[in-house]
C-alpha cells in the first residue's frame, strides 16, 4: 500500500499549498479519502471527501481536478463527494433522514427565523444526507458578515441541543450571491 | 466544557471570548480556527442575534463601560479575551483588564488606534518615522498650509482615526494641501468621526512599502508574514492593492524594518498579541531607512490572511488565538518552507453602483490562482478610496516565486471587468 499512501500524502500536498486555505476560510474542508483497505484510487480516479460548507468547495470542483491533475500524474479524474455519499469513508447511514430534516425545519420556524427575520433574513432546511443537515440562508443572511457567528455559535448549537442524531451542520449558501447582506464587511 | 483525551483524564476546553464587530471580514476565520483548535468560544458582538444555541452576548464598543459590565455578568471564567477586528480592540483590552488576564494596556491599544498619538509616540521614542504636523480641526486653511511647508513638497494629509487608505491624500503645493484637508474633512463627516478630529501633515516618503505581520509575547516581537506591496502608487491616493510574501527586499533592509516594527510596538506599550505593521523604505540619499507609517494592534486586515498558511496547515487567526492563551509564538524561519503567496484587493474603479464582475472564471483558470472572492453584493454602491472604505474583493495565489505570485496576481486581475453603473 506504500504506493497508495504516497499517493494520498502528494495529493493531500496539493489541497494543502493551493485551495486548502480559502475553502477552510469559506467554511468547508476537504480530503483525500481513503478507505479502510488504504486505497486511494481504482484506475486512476481519486475520491475526495468534502465537510463544512459545500458552497466552500464544489464551486471550485473543475480548480482542484485540474491541479491535481497537473501536479500527480497517475490521477487521471478526481471525484468529489460529501460525508455519508457513497465511497465515503466516514458517513455511517442516518435512518431517518426525512424525520430529521423536518425536525430542524421545526426547531428553526419556531426558534431561529422569528429572531433573524429582524434582520431581514431567514434560514430553511435544503435536505439531510447521512445526519448531515444541510441549511440554507437567505435575506439579511446571505452574505452578511455575521453569517458564521449565527451559524456556528447559534442554529448549530441549537439544532444539536435538539437534534442529537443529527451528525454534523452544513452551510450551503452561496453567500457571495446575496444582494442585501444585513452586515457589509469593512475593511478596518 | 471538557475534552475527552483518549486513553486520560477530560481536559477543560480552553475557553476564549470573541469580541466580533457586525462588519467585518474576519469574524468566519476567527469562528473557523476556534473550531479546528476545539476551544469554547463566548462571542461578544455589537450586531449578532440573541439567537437560542449560544446567545452572543451583546456589546457597543462606543460604549465600553455599559458593555464590560454587562460581559462580566454574561460571560463567565474566560482564559483570553481576542478582537477580532479594529473597532473591538479597545473594549477587549478593558474586558481583559478587569478579568485579570494578561492583555494589552487600554492606553496601549489607544495609542495603537490613532495615527496622530502613534506620531507622538513614536517622536518621543526615536522611532523613525516621517516629519510630520498635527493640525487641530478648528484650526485655519493656513494651519495646513504652514504644517504641509514645515515637513515639505510633496506631503501626505490624513485622517488620524481611519484605516486602510480612506481619507489619505497626496498633496504637491500649498493649494492641493488645502483642497486635500477639505476633502478628507467631508470623508471624516460621512464616516460619522468626531468634527473635532485632527488631521496629520506628514512628509511624503519614495520608495518601496512593506507590511509586516507578527505576534507579540513578553514585548518580544515573532514575524508571521512580511508581504511586499509592489503596486502601492506614489499618489494622489494611496490604495493597497498587491500584496506579496516572503519580501523580496536585501535581508539587511529587511531586518531594519523589523527591528523598526518592534521598536514602534514597543514605543506604544504593546506587549501582546497582533501587530500589522506599515512601513517604507525611503530610499533617498542612498541609504535605504526603514520608516514607520502607520501600526495597528491586530493583525492584516480584509481577507489577506487567507494568503498565509503556517506549519501544520494552521490559520493566522489560530495562531492569534493561541498567542492569547499564552501558546508560544511559530518559531522564527517556520514559513521558510511555504510556498511564496500573495493577496490582490481589487479597488474600486469609480464611484457609482455595482452591476457585475465578469470575468471571474477566466482570472480563476490564471496558473498560481488559488481563490477568488467578491466581497461587495451587487447593486450596492460603491466609492473608490479616499471616499470609500472597501474593496470590491480578494484574488489569492500561490506559486513557485514572490515574482510568480505577483505575475499571477496580475494577470488575474487584469482578467476582470468591473461594471458600475
Amino acid at each position: 500500500m506504500t504506493g497508495q499512501a504516497d499517493l494520498a500524502a502528494a495529493v493531500q500536498a496539493v489541497l494543502e499549498r493551493t485551495v486548502l486555505p480559502s475553502v477552510i476560510a469559506r467554511g468547508g474542508a476537504v480530503r483525500v479519502a481513503v478507505t479502510a483497505d488504504g486505497v486511494v484510487t481504482a484506475d486512476g480516479v481519486v475520491t475526495l471527501e468534502a465537510t463544512g460548507s459545500p458552497g466552500a468547495v464544489f464551486p471550485l470542483a473543475a480548480r482542484i481536478e485540474a491541479l491535481i491533475r497537473t501536479a500527480v500524474p497517475d490521477v487521471t479524474a478526481v471525484r468529489l463527494i460529501t460525508p455519508g455519499q457513497a465511497g465515503s469513508p466516514s458517513g455511517a447511514a442516518g435512518p431517518t433522514e426525512a424525520d430529521l430534516a423536518e425536525s430542524a425545519r421545526r426547531v428553526l420556524d419556531a426558534e431561529v427565523n422569528p429572531a433573524i427575520a429582524a434582520h431581514r433574513g431567514h434560514v430553511s432546511v435544503e435536505g439531510c444526507e447521512q445526519g448531515w443537515v444541510r441549511i440554507r440562508l437567505e435575506g439579511g443572511c446571505q452574505g452578511c458578515s455575521l453569517a458564521e457567528v449565527t451559524v456556528r455559535q447559534g442554529i448549530e448549537p441549537l439544532l444539536r441541543a435538539r437534534l442529537p442524531a443529527m451528525t454534523g451542520l452544513a452551510d450551503i449558501t452561496d453567500h457571495e450571491a446575496g444582494t442585501e447582506p444585513f452586515f457589509s464587511p469593512e475593511k478596518r | 466544557m471538557t475534552s475527552a483525551v483518549p486513553g486520560g483524564p477530560a481536559l477543560p476546553r480552553p475557553r476564549v471570548l470573541l469580541l466580533v464587530p457586525a462588519r467585518t471580514y474576519r469574524a468566519a476565520g476567527f469562528l473557523l480556527a476556534a473550531g479546528r483548535m476545539g476551544l469554547d468560544l463566548v462571542v461578544g458582538s455589537d450586531g449578532a442575534l440573541p439567537l437560542g444555541g449560544r446567545p452572543v452576548i451583546p456589546v457597543d464598543p462606543g460604549d465600553p463601560e455599559a458593555s464590560v459590565r454587562r460581559i462580566l455578568a454574561r460571560a463567565g471564567p474566560v482564559d483570553a479575551v481576542v478582537a477580532a477586528d479594529t473597532p473591538m480592540l479597545v473594549l477587549a483590552a478593558a474586558v481583559a483588564a478587569r478579568m485579570g488576564l494578561p492583555h494589552n494596556p487600554v492606553e496601549a491599544v489607544l495609542n495603537a488606534t490613532g495615527k496622530d498619538r502613534q506620531r507622538l509616540r513614536w517622536a518621543a521614542a526615536d522611532v523613525t518615522q516621517p516629519s510630520f504636523r498635527i493640525v487641530s480641526a478648528a484650526a485655519p486653511d493656513t494651519a495646513i498650509c504652514d504644517a504641509a511647508r514645515a515637513v515639505g513638497f510633496p506631503c501626505v494629509v490624513k485622517a488620524v482615526s481611519l484605516s486602510a487608505s480612506q481619507g489619505v491624500l497626496r498633496a504637491d503645493d500649498p493649494a492641493s494641501a488645502v483642497t486635500a484637508a477639505r476633502r478628507i474633512r467631508r470623508i471624516l463627516a460621512a464616516a460619522g468621526r468626531s468634527a473635532t478630529e485632527s488631521l496629520l501633515v506628514e512628509e511624503y516618503l519614495p520608495g518601496p512599502e512593506l507590511s509586516i505581520d507578527g505576534l507579540l509575547a513578553g514585548g518580544e516581537l515573532t514575524v508571521t508574514a512580511v508581504f511586499d506591496k509592489p503596486a502601492t502608487p506614489g499618489g494622489p491616493t494611496f490604495e493597497e492593492t498587491l500584496l506579496v510574501t516572503p519580501s523580496r527586499l536585501p535581508r539587511p533592509v529587511l531586518s531594519e524594518a523589523i527591528g523598526t516594527a518592534g521598536q514602534a510596538a514597543c514605543a506604544l506599550g504593546l506587549t501582546r498579541g497582533p501587530i500589522h505593521a506599515e512601513l517604507r523604505i525611503d530610499d533617498r540619499g542612498g541609504q535605504p531607512r526603514a520608516a514607520m507609517l502607520e501600526l495597528a494592534a491586530r493583525c492584516i486586515g480584509g481577507l489577506c490572511s487567507r494568503a498565509l498558511r503556517f506549519p501544520g496547515g494552521a490559520s493566522l487567526e489560530e495562531l492569534v488565538l493561541g498567542n492569547a492563551l499564552g501558546q508560544p509564538p511559530p518559531a522564527a524561519g517556520s514559513r521558510d518552507a511555504v510556498r511564496p503567496s500573495g493577496v490582490f484587493m481589487l479597488p474600486v474603479p469609480r464611484p457609482g453602483v455595482l452591476r457585475a464582475v465578469e470575468g471571474r472564471e477566466g482570472a480563476a483558470a490564471v496558473p498560481g490562482i488559488t481563490g477568488l472572492t467578491i466581497t461587495i453584493p451587487l447593486g450596492q454602491r460603491v466609492q473608490p478610496f479616499p471616499d470609500g472604505d472597501r474593496y470590491l474583493g480578494f484574488i489569492f495565489a500561490e506559486a513557485g516565486t514572490p515574482g510568480e505570485v505577483q505575475d499571477a496576481l496580475i494577470t488575474a486581475s487584469g482578467q476582470l471587468r468591473v461594471v458600475i453603473g
